[in-house]
């Protein structure tokens, strides 16, 4: 999990006047859930973009297993874009075995995975059917196999969640973890951030264009989600403020959460509130990555002083 | 910079989906029942032009009227075919109110009992002044057969009354009748009924290319639409070059097209050998190969130069709708060759003509029908296939920085501008 899969260095995109892209890098390590977050906008989609060589960036490298990324060795990446389209009027078998060709497999190879993805998804007995007498769940089933026909060792999925029925997004996020247990690479986007919170081991933040936040989730969590104290109490805020180790009080879902002064030990704060306050209940409480994400995002929004 | 590995795919899907489509089957079975229809056309006309006529003639002289009859009949037979002029000769004497004789007799014209009226009093002989009533003046070969016809009557009765034997004066005046030989490139001589079956062979070749051309042009920018709006060209240049994939479309395409001429091709061969045409043009056409392998050849060289303009007018719009115009722009390149090409036809050697033909987008079309008609110098289509190859090559450039830019433009429809903008950013 040290090794770098995937590394972008200084990426820059514009269009016209608009920066898309500013000065992005960030390295996704082999084996590892890669989560690109940011809201809407940021930048997400043409990074996965740029990486995939659709579009080519004004500046900066992509590096894939060590080497520049290239027309070939993008072939050893599964992308499902955002926008999944099949051929409406092509035969469930053959529109198949036509991605697995256009993905790098000898024809006679890609009909046999095929046949056998076909098997697997249940959508045997449809071989010969028209795509467009598919149900919109079977689609997004057929667009998931041929992103993996060519058993990539990396996998990009750009919004991957979007437009998924609760059944389908859970299937999706076993087909995850079923990869990272496989040691397949697996990098998508998103801008739902309990999901992200729930699948990756790796994260990098970006808005703007820009990373603000790149690294492990459980350290980027250490670092920027202090722990706080929830407690029931009947004493008043001044009260709490006036107590040694406590810097806040905010109160948030109709709960007091007190942040504790920079330095303050969780165990020395909670012994000082129970000496001078009477308490009915209390617990440590952490940022989630969404809070996380909220405050960075609104701050990058903040006129750079 | 193209891998083969990575159009072929694309290409085969191109055709094989193609061919399994009723259009597909629809037009190679439509296709040519128009162009025998168009075939016969020529020939249509022709025999309008003949047909049976009923001529009144007005004249004292039951002698001439029947000399007038024998050569009328003698015309016919020594022009058999469809354009076969029989006109029935009535001899009427004129009656002493020949006033009344003549509104009589335009009566039965107005009714179409008679064809027309030949007036011819007694002093016409002498004078040579005839007259020729009839509602239709202008139909020039029936006017020109009675002229023909009346003038030698009058000049065998001259000779008569001046006195010259019977019998010599048959020998004499004998039908002279001018038999119209073409010459080959090889200066071989071919006859009439061959000309007017290459003009109709020359019109269905020329026009074959001509719809073909817009035809395949047009699937190519719809194939090119359909790819972008359903978003699946995505998922594609993920995995192959812009220009691999619109390599594969245009010659996947075009692979259909050249299957659709040679089922046609095949069943020409074999239709012509059974005679079924026979009828319609007189003998079977033989069509010179040479001229099959250009028609082939300025096919491929069009369908390229015009494929690739389609695919990039494709890849601009989101949808057919908004192509609608541009497309419309383009066909209006093609049409001009098709409004040139009689006038190109009737005059293959003149400096228009050579200057019209040689420009590339109009030489599929325009270079083709001269050869139809006359193999042109060597030079000239050496210079016009070269030119056509130049033209592919350019248009090919122009395409694919249009292609590339264009398919994953989405939103606000481009201006021409925008597209020529993208023609240079590519």
């Amino acid at each position: 999990m040290t090794t770098a899969h995937l590394e972008l260095h200084g990426v820059s995109k514009s269009f016209g006047r608009v920066a898309a892209v500013r000065e992005l890098s960030f390295a996704v390590p082999r084996g590892s859930v890669f989560g690109l977050l940011g809201p809407n906008g940021a930048g997400k989609t043409t990074t996965i973009r740029i990486v995939m060589r659709i579009t080519l960036p004004d500046a900066g490298r992509v590096v894939l297993g060590g080497k520049d990324i290239d027309d070939e060795l993008r072939e050893r990446i599964g992308y499902l874009p955002e926008e999944r389209g099949l051929y409406r009027r092509m035969r469930v078998l053959e529109h198949l075995t036509f991605l697995g060709e256009v993905r790098g497999l000898a024809r006679s190879e890609a009909r046999r995975r095929a046949g056998r993805w076909l098997d697997r998804l249940g959508l045997a007995e449809k071989a010969g059917r028209r795509i467009e007498e598919l149900s919109k769940g079977m689609q997004q089933k057929l667009q998931f196999a041929a992103t993996v026909i060519h058993e990539p060792e990396m996998v990009i999925l750009d919004e991957p969640f979007t437009a998924l029925d609760p059944i389908a997004t859970r299937q999706l996020k076993e087909e995850i973890g079923a990869m990272r247990e496989r040691g397949t690479t697996v990098l998508f986007s998103t801008h739902v951030m309990p999901q992200a919170e729930e699948l990756c081991d790796h994260i990098c933040l970006i808005n703007r264009g820009r990373a603000i936040l790149h690294g492990r989730l459980d350290a980027i969590r250490a670092e920027h989600s202090r722990p706080a104290l929830e407690v029931e109490s009947p004493a008043t805020d001044a009260e709490l403020v006036a107590v040694s180790g406590v810097a806040a009080v905010r109160v948030a879902d109709g709960r007091r959460v007190l942040e504790l002064a920079p330095g303050a030990g969780i165990e020395a704060a909670v012994k000082a509130l129970a000496a001078a306050v009477p308490l009915t209940g209390v617990q440590v409480v952490r940022d989630s990555l969404e809070d996380i994400f909220v405050k960075r995002v609104e701050g990058d929004h903040a006129p750079l002083a | 910079m193209l891998r083969w590995r990575k159009v072929w795919p694309v290409l085969r899907r191109e055709y094989i989906s193609r061919l399994q489509t009723r259009a597909f089957w629809l037009s190679t079975l439509l296709v040519p029942v128009l162009l025998v229809m168009l075939m016969a056309l020529p020939t249509w006309f022709l025999r309008r032009t003949g047909g049976e006529f009923r001529v009144a003639v007005v004249t004292a002289d039951a002698e001439l009227a029947s000399e007038i009859a024998t050569r009328t009949r003698e015309h016919a037979a020594a022009r058999p075919g469809p354009g076969r002029l029989a006109v029935t000769i009535e001899h009427l004497e004129p009656t002493a109110d020949a006033e009344a004789q003549r509104t009589e007799l335009k009566r039965r014209v107005v009714v179409k009992e008679l064809a027309g009226i030949v007036w011819l009093p007694e002093t016409g002989v002498a004078s040579g002044e005839v007259e020729y009533l009839s509602t239709n003046v202008t139909a020039v070969r029936l006017v020109s057969e009675l002229e023909s016809a009346v003038s030698t009557a009058v000049t065998k009765r001259r000779l008569l009354d001046a006195g010259v034997d019977r019998e010599r004066l048959e020998a004499l005046t004998r039908r002279v009748g001018m038999r119209p030989v073409r010459i080959g490139e090889d200066l071989r001589e071919t006859g009439e009924a061959a000309f007017e079956r290459s003009f109709a062979l020359a019109y269905v070749l020329t026009f074959t290319v001509y719809m073909t051309l817009i035809f395949y042009g047009y699937y190519v920018m719809r194939g090119v639409i359909e790819e972008k709006s359903s978003r699946i060209v995505e998922i594609l240049v993920a995995n192959l070059r812009p220009m691999e994939l619109m390599v594969g479309k245009i010659f996947g395409v075009g692979a259909v097209g050249l299957s659709q001429y040679l089922i046609w091709a095949l069943v020409a061969v074999n239709v012509g050998a059974s005679g079924v045409f026979a009828g319609a043009t007189g003998n079977v056409p033989l069509i010179d190969p040479k001229l099959l392998v250009f028609f082939v050849i300025f096919f491929v060289l069009g369908y390229f130069q015009y494929a690739g303009l389609y695919a990039a007018v494709g890849s601009a719009f989101n949808t057919e709708e908004e192509a609608q115009q541009t497309q419309t722009l383009l066909s209006l390149v093609l049409v001009p060759s098709m409004v040139l090409m009689f006038p190109v036809m009737a005059n293959p050697d003149a400096t228009f003509s050579v200057i019209l033909s040689l420009v590339p987008v109009f030489a599929p079309v325009l270079f083709f029908t001269r050869m139809t008609v006359q193999m042109p110098p060597a030079w000239q289509t050496a210079l016009c296939l070269v030119l056509m190859l130049a033209s592919i090559f350019l248009i090919a450039r122009f395409a694919a920085a249009v292609y590339r830019v264009g398919i994953l433009m989405y939103g606000k429809k481009p201006t021409l501008r925008d597209i020529w903008r993208w023609s240079r950013e590519g």
